[in-house]
């Protein structure tokens, strides 16, 4: 049954699996691009191809979060054209179909982060670190897949949800948007969203793992 | 008697302008069941209700001995459904889409499915994105026939099919009911065509079911009548009075539960039946709405 769902979604969702996955595959690779004998440079030259390895890098919690959401997105979009009445007339449990609905996008989500976790490691490879200077390639996929998954997470069970749902999500937002002009302007400075904005991206927040250094190569 | 189908007060709501009242379905097990009523009657909710779709206000539903919907997934492992809309995911092909439901229902017969993919002029690798409406409609068929279910629930199965697509699915319909003993219900407006397929009949107007009877009862049992020198009051009749309307000259009555011995009632009542007149099932279905919206 999982095999049939993971089919199904793949049919919907491979375009999304397969440019993530040259993405991801391309990213390591890129922040080597510099340089390749790192023992003979100086340190000023180190530092420099460090910053630049790292700024490369932030790339990588964009591609997750980017994967993350619409690979949850797709998961329904089927059947929410169909307005569900399909999946519904399965003879499985709910809590079932959602689980395998689940397991089948995390399945795909394995596609680009083995690709990520493939690139990481040639760019490793191919870099002649100096001393004091590691690879981080298996951290550096664990981190990615587990961004990827959090943010899959969330906008899968956003999409899950009728339009209803997926407006008031989005009403909450812009309700907090609009609160904290409206009370910034008459003199207030409850700055709303930077609350919300800490709440989601300093731990324990959900978007905490997307946050700080995202470097293949580090002290 | 064992039922496939079983509703008791069935109750629900949608808004201020629907309400199902208290529907009492009782479909038998090897029966085909035609569903009718108007647009907006409530057939497709009733039908949602059934597949445990949406939840009832008040009452209770069993399908094929199983509660719905605490025990939907029991039932529909039986069950075969084809929605008013019939929507698979797009960007499968055919074949995948015949994979993807055999993979749900462990009877789900693979030669049977080829053959009926043959007698529908489907092509197996075709993406369901580019199907017709009919394609789309033989399609679901295809794959609920092949699942072979104890029974079947089909919401109004050939609306908007060409012809063609309609005579097609209806054959293969009547021809994997003459296999097996499989129960159908199916909800249509189209009257004459449930007339030439179903065995049983209920009627559902403004999400009340008005009739509910055996086909042969519904067509032989429902008269037009026309009455001369009527009387004014009129006590026990062995007959269902439906409607009495007024003409110039006698009156015009609609019964139910007719039958030629009762002739002998009008002597008894100083009035004098001048007409009987044979009603197919269309005329019927138009008569039993109008006397269930003109209560006399």
């Amino acid at each position: 049954m999982l095999g049939n769902i993971l089919k199904a979604q793949w049919t919907s969702a491979r375009a999304i699996v397969i440019v993530f996955g040259i993405l991801a595959f391309t990213i390591p690779l890129a922040s080597v691009f510099y340089g390749g004998d790192l023992t003979i440079s100086n340190v000023f030259q180190v530092s420099t191809w460090l910053a630049t390895s790292r700024l490369v890098g932030q790339a990588i919690p964009i591609t997750a979060l980017a994967l993350g959401v619409l690979l949850g997105m797709s998961a329904w979009s089927a059947d929410h054209s169909g307005r569900h009445v399909y999946a519904l007339s399965l003879p499985v449990p709910r809590w079932k179909f959602v689980l395998l609905r689940f397991e089948a996008g995390a399945i795909l989500m394995a596609g680009p982060v083995a690709a990520l976790g493939v690139g990481a490691l040639l760019a490793s490879a191919v870099v002649k670190l100096p001393t004091g200077i590691h690879a981080y390639p298996l951290q550096l996929t664990l981190r990615f897949a587990m961004a990827a998954m959090v943010m899959y997470a969330i906008f899968f069970a956003i999409s899950i949800g009728t339009k209803r749902v997926v407006v008031g999500t989005l009403s909450a937002i812009g309700a907090l948007i609009l609160g904290d002009i409206a009370l910034g302007a008459i003199g207030s400075s409850p700055a709303l969203v930077e609350g919300a904005y800490r709440l989601l991206t300093h731990w324990p927040g959900p978007l905490a793992i997307l946050m700080g250094r995202w470097a293949l190569f580090d002290v | 008697m064992s039922y496939a189908i079983e509703t008791h007060n069935l109750s629900y709501r949608a808004g201020k302008n629907f309400e199902l009242r208290e529907v009492n379905l009782r479909v038998k097990e090897g029966a085909i069941y035609g569903f009718l009523g108007p647009n907006g009657a409530g057939k497709s909710t009733t039908v949602r209700l059934l597949m445990g779709m949406l939840p009832a206000a008040s009452g209770t539903i069993k399908v094929l001995g199983h509660d719905v919907p605490r025990a939907m997934p029991l039932a529909l492992a039986d069950t075969g459904y084809v929605p008013e809309r019939p929507h698979l995911y797009p960007p499968m092909l055919v074949k995948q889409a015949m994979d993807y439901h055999a993979a749900f229902f462990k009877d789900f017969d693979d030669g049977y499915a080829d053959e009926l993919l043959q007698t529908f002029n489907l092509v197996a690798d075709a993406r369901l994105s580019s199907l017709s409406k009919g394609e789309m409609g033989k399609l679901h068929m295809l794959l609920v026939l092949a699942q072979r279910p104890r029974l079947l629930i089909l919401d109004e199965p050939t609306d908007g099919l060409d012809p063609v697509a309609r005579r097609d699915v209806l054959t293969a319909l009547l021809d994997f009911c003459s296999q097996g003993s499989t129960t159908v219900f199916i909800s249509s407006h189209l009257v004459h065509e449930l007339e030439r397929i179903c065995d049983w009949v209920g009627v559902l107007d403004h999400g009340r079911l008005i009739v509910e009877l055996p086909m042969h009862g519904f067509k032989q049992g429902i008269k037009r009548l026309r009455v001369a020198r009527p009387p004014s009051l009129i006590g026990d009749t062995p007959f269902v009075l439906l409607l009495r309307e007024q003409t110039p000259y006698d009156e015009i009555w609609v019964v139910r539960g007719w039958q030629a011995p009762m002739t002998q009632w009008f002597d008894g009542a100083g009035a004098e039946l001048k007409e009987v007149v044979d009603l197919d099932l269309e005329e019927g279905f138009v008569e039993l709405l109008r006397a269930s919206r003109t209560p006399f």
